[in-house]
């Protein structure tokens, strides 16, 4: 039923879809690598449901890295399982390079929040790393080359037989990082992934993310609740109101690259966008 | 300033040891546990060699009768080996490994299932804890009365008792693995087995582990009542013999077999252990 729906509304980007697409091909600008389609999410059912994400509609174009940035509980992990494809939302859909979620799409990978538990203690940062592929069809040359980069790639370069849990929590959420681009994901979610390390070693990891970004060819959606943090790393910032989450704003971020923890948090471009989007945060939605 | 690098060289002292799980200082410690376990022991048997030499008592022999008897009861003869030793002893702990093996496997399948689906968890729980509060011992009668008086008896009996141990340990073990560890299978791709293999059951091997030690407590205790009834060889059979009889000799002899090799299984599962959970024991000891 959502394939039929109208992919126009009031300051989606989905705006000028031609009405009458095609069944089965993707709303919104050809070649997106993800489209969320009027999707909304409601738990449970009667009194006690929960409305938790409100007829949410933007696109994601390939190569970007879009923050989601809202007031606590806002929805950011609905939309983030959702698109995921763990939850099938109950209105609209999710569609990932051209295919409509039905399940967990082809070519994406996740990092987790809690590394801890992400990560499977019983084995080698080096095994946990190829974990993923270990089911490929890849050589096992092939798959040790990709762990090999991988781990180089996050810094992790003559840790591969240390356990996860003889490793500091930074350098654990590196392991999940690593195993996600030995994935060779297209799209790459990460679920407020240093919401649980302390703040040098986030900024330490929010610069291995811009690395990556540049490095490796891929969308990044990235979940988080520190609004520095969404500006900072992301190209757009998407602001979700409080719960049941809508779109408040789609933000461009044009700040100088290479971004740099100092230089860039002193940008007054910076610090003008980190103040608007607190604002849209802190009013929850309301127009400011 | 000067501390921190040597706590950093301790760590990762710590650290190298831990990444080859047991292998220095093993020795010293292993010499240490047998210490604290075999100079108690000793104390005791002593006492009571003392205790039985000054007032003999036909109920309690000397400890050292006891032991010579084993000995007598089990090796020697023509071969190594008497027959006693294969019609009984031997046969005990074949049906008693039988029965383990079957009722752990048993109870890995079904406390699997359901500790995997809360559905088939909400409706099985009410039945399992119905079943499993029935003193295991107490069914025997009616495991008589529906496969006789044989071995395959003998073998399901244990294996219907050791089961309900694995089994809720099971199902608390899957049931309780954080979504995260599920998700990171479902994000991945990875196929159902290799979820089921590679994610869930190590996750559950703590739990299962703790379910399989209590069971082969169980399985012994299970084994040696069986062979109460209705049987013509066995451990337990040689008791009740040796009651009727009032060989109290001999049966304080099979009391001490089955001490052995009670300790004998909680060796191996504790090697078992130490090699299959060193992860879990170490990522503990590390918080």
């Amino acid at each position: 039923m959502t394939d039929s729906l109208p992919t126009t509304s009031a300051g989606a980007p989905t705006q000028g879809a031609a009405p009458t697409r095609p069944a089965g091909t993707a709303p919104g600008t050809p070649g997106a690598a993800v489209v969320v389609d009027h999707v909304s999410h409601t738990y449970g059912r009667g009194d006690t449901a929960h409305h938790a994400i409100h007829d949410l509609n933007f696109e994601v174009m390939p190569k970007e890295c879009v923050s989601i940035v809202g007031p606590s509980g806002a929805g950011k992990t609905t939309l983030l399982r959702t698109l995921a494809g763990l939850l099938q939302p109950s209105e609209g859909a999710v569609w990932v390079n051209g295919k409509k979620n039905t399940g967990v799409p082809d070519g994406m990978a996740m990092v987790f929040q809690d590394y801890s538990r992400s990560l499977l203690p019983w084995l080698s940062v080096e095994r946990n790393v190829a974990f993923p592929i270990a089911g490929s069809s890849l050589s096992k040359p092939e798959r040790k080359a990709l762990v090999d980069e991988s781990l180089e790639a996050v810094g992790l370069k003559g840790f591969e037989k240390r356990y996860p849990w003889q490793l500091s929590g930074g350098m654990q959420q590196r392991v999940a990082i690593a195993r996600a681009l030995a994935y060779r994901p297209k799209l790459m979610l990460m679920d407020e992934p240093f919401a649980s390390v302390d703040a040098q070693t986030r900024e330490g990891l929010e610069d291995l993310v811009l690395s990556i970004r540049d490095r490796y060819d891929m969308t990044i959606l990235f979940v988080t609740h520190d609004i520095d943090e969404s500006v900072y790393l992301a190209n757009r910032v998407l602001v979700l109101s409080r719960p049941p989450a809508t779109l408040v704003e789609d933000i461009r971020v044009e700040l100088a690259e290479p971004r740099d923890q100092i230089t860039t948090r002193e940008d007054p471009a910076f610090i003008h966008l980190r103040g608007h989007v607190a604002r849209l945060i802190h009013s929850g939605g309301e127009p400011v | 300033m000067t501390v921190a690098p040597e706590k950093n060289t301790r760590k990762s002292e710590r650290a190298e040891r831990a990444a080859r799980p047991g292998r220095p200082g093993r020795g010293r410690g292993v010499l240490v546990a047998l210490g604290y376990f075999f100079i108690p022991l000793a104390v005791l048997v002593v006492l009571w060699q003392i205790a039985t030499t000054v007032a003999p008592s036909p109920f309690f022999p000397p400890p050292v009768d006891i032991a010579e008897n084993l000995v007598k009861l089990l090796f020697g003869g023509d071969a190594v080996f008497t027959e006693v030793f294969y019609n009984d002893f031997l046969a005990t702990v074949g049906r008693m490994l039988a029965g383990y093996a079957i009722g752990a496997a048993w109870g890995i399948v079904v406390g699997t299932a359901m500790g995997l689906s809360q559905g088939s968890r909400e409706t099985v729980t009410p039945i399992v804890e119905f079943l499993r509060s029935i003193p295991a011992t107490a069914t025997l009668p009616l495991f008589i009365i529906l496969l006789g008086g044989g071995d395959d008896m003998r073998i399901i009996f244990i294996a219907y008792g050791v089961s309900w141990f694995v089994l809720i340990n099971t199902a608390s073990g899957v049931g309780s693995i954080h979504r995260t560890m599920l998700d990171l299978g479902k994000v991945f791709k990875i196929s159902p087995a290799r979820r089921l293999f590679s994610i869930v059951l190590p996750a559950a091997s703590p739990k299962i582990f703790a379910g399989l030690r209590i069971a082969s407590t169980a399985a012994l205790l299970l084994a040696i009542v069986s062979e109460f009834i209705l049987a013509s060889n066995g451990i337990g059979f040689q008791l009740i013999q040796a009651q009727g009889r009032f060989q109290l000799l001999n049966m304080w002899s099979w009391m001490l077999a089955l001490a052995i090799l009670g300790l004998l299984i909680n060796f191996v599962l504790d090697a078992v252990e130490n090699r299959v959970l060193s992860w879990h024991k170490l990522s503990r000891q590390k918080i």
